[in-house]
């Protein structure tokens, strides 16, 4: 059977650490994720976009390292957008009530653009 | 004609939420549900199984988690069975949906969206048994 990890590619561009969620972030997989993000800060990233475009599955889980690396980078002057949300994924953000502090955006390139 | 019902069993490790998933999908495509719906009702499993891993076993023995899922005229019925302590999260409390970045807390999130995306849950305790009913429409 097919395997549903998470995959977690890394990019930069204009200075912004991109990284592109691809499976299922739940609360097998979260820790990954949260390593990944926590890493990148650590090593000094301040500005971040998580592409959402080839993630098929979110839980509170995932939702927990989100809320976290925000609250992290607002204490060090940095910041955190999203992006390329499937509707039922974005609805999940609206439900918690994250869409208030965090922006969405509907593509990558908007994202880039906000920073 | 596809069976209506299914059960399966899985055990308290969160490695297990691929064998949920799977067993939810080939269900949930066989009574002819929407992405939509198998994903709100992924989510909703998947909250209510971590919560019984992670706090309803004072040990790291192998316990058994029963799922029963049914489809009858547009409405699904998830029924999930614990041997853990006697845990009703239905009386989780709401967080605080609008408060600042700073002072939020995930601490509730999962039980809150399983209330949202259900239409119905009912919780009773029978004998060393936590027996959560979960129903949804999914005309």
């Amino acid at each position: 059977m097919e395997r549903q990890k998470i995959e977690i590619i890394e990019t930069m561009r204009n200075n912004v650490s991109i990284f592109r969620l691809k499976g299922r972030l739940d609360s097998n997989t979260s820790q990954e994720f949260e390593n990944k993000i926590f890493g990148a800060i650590q090593s000094g990233s301040r500005s971040m976009i998580i592409d959402f475009k080839t993630l098929d599955y979110i839980s509170s889980a995932g939702l927990r390292v989100i809320l976290k690396a925000a609250k992290e980078l607002k204490h060090s002057g940095g910041k955190i957008l999203l992006c390329s949300m499937e509707s039922y994924i974005r609805e999940v953000f609206e439900i918690a009530g994250f869409d208030s502090f965090i922006p969405i955006f509907p593509t990558l390139d908007e994202a880039v653009n906000h920073f | 004609m596809s069976d209506d019902k299914v059960f399966f069993e899985l055990t308290n490790r969160l490695s297990e939420l691929e064998a949920l998933h799977d067993n939810l999908k080939n269900f949930g495509q066989s009574v002819g549900l929407s992405r939509k719906a198998i994903f709100e009702i992924n989510l909703v499993m998947e909250e209510i199984f971590t919560n019984i891993v992670t706090y309803a076993y004072d040990n790291d023995d192998e316990h058994r988690i029963g799922f029963f899922l049914s489809h009858e005229k547009g409405m699904m019925v998830i029924r999930i069975e614990d041997t853990g302590m006697s845990f009703n999260p239905l009386c989780a409390r709401t967080p605080d949906l609008e408060c600042a970045l700073e002072d939020r807390k995930i601490g509730g999130l999962g039980v809150y969206l399983a209330k949202h995306f259900m239409d119905h849950i009912d919780y009773v305790r029978c004998g060393n048994k936590n027996i959560l009913t979960l129903k949804k429409s999914v005309i």
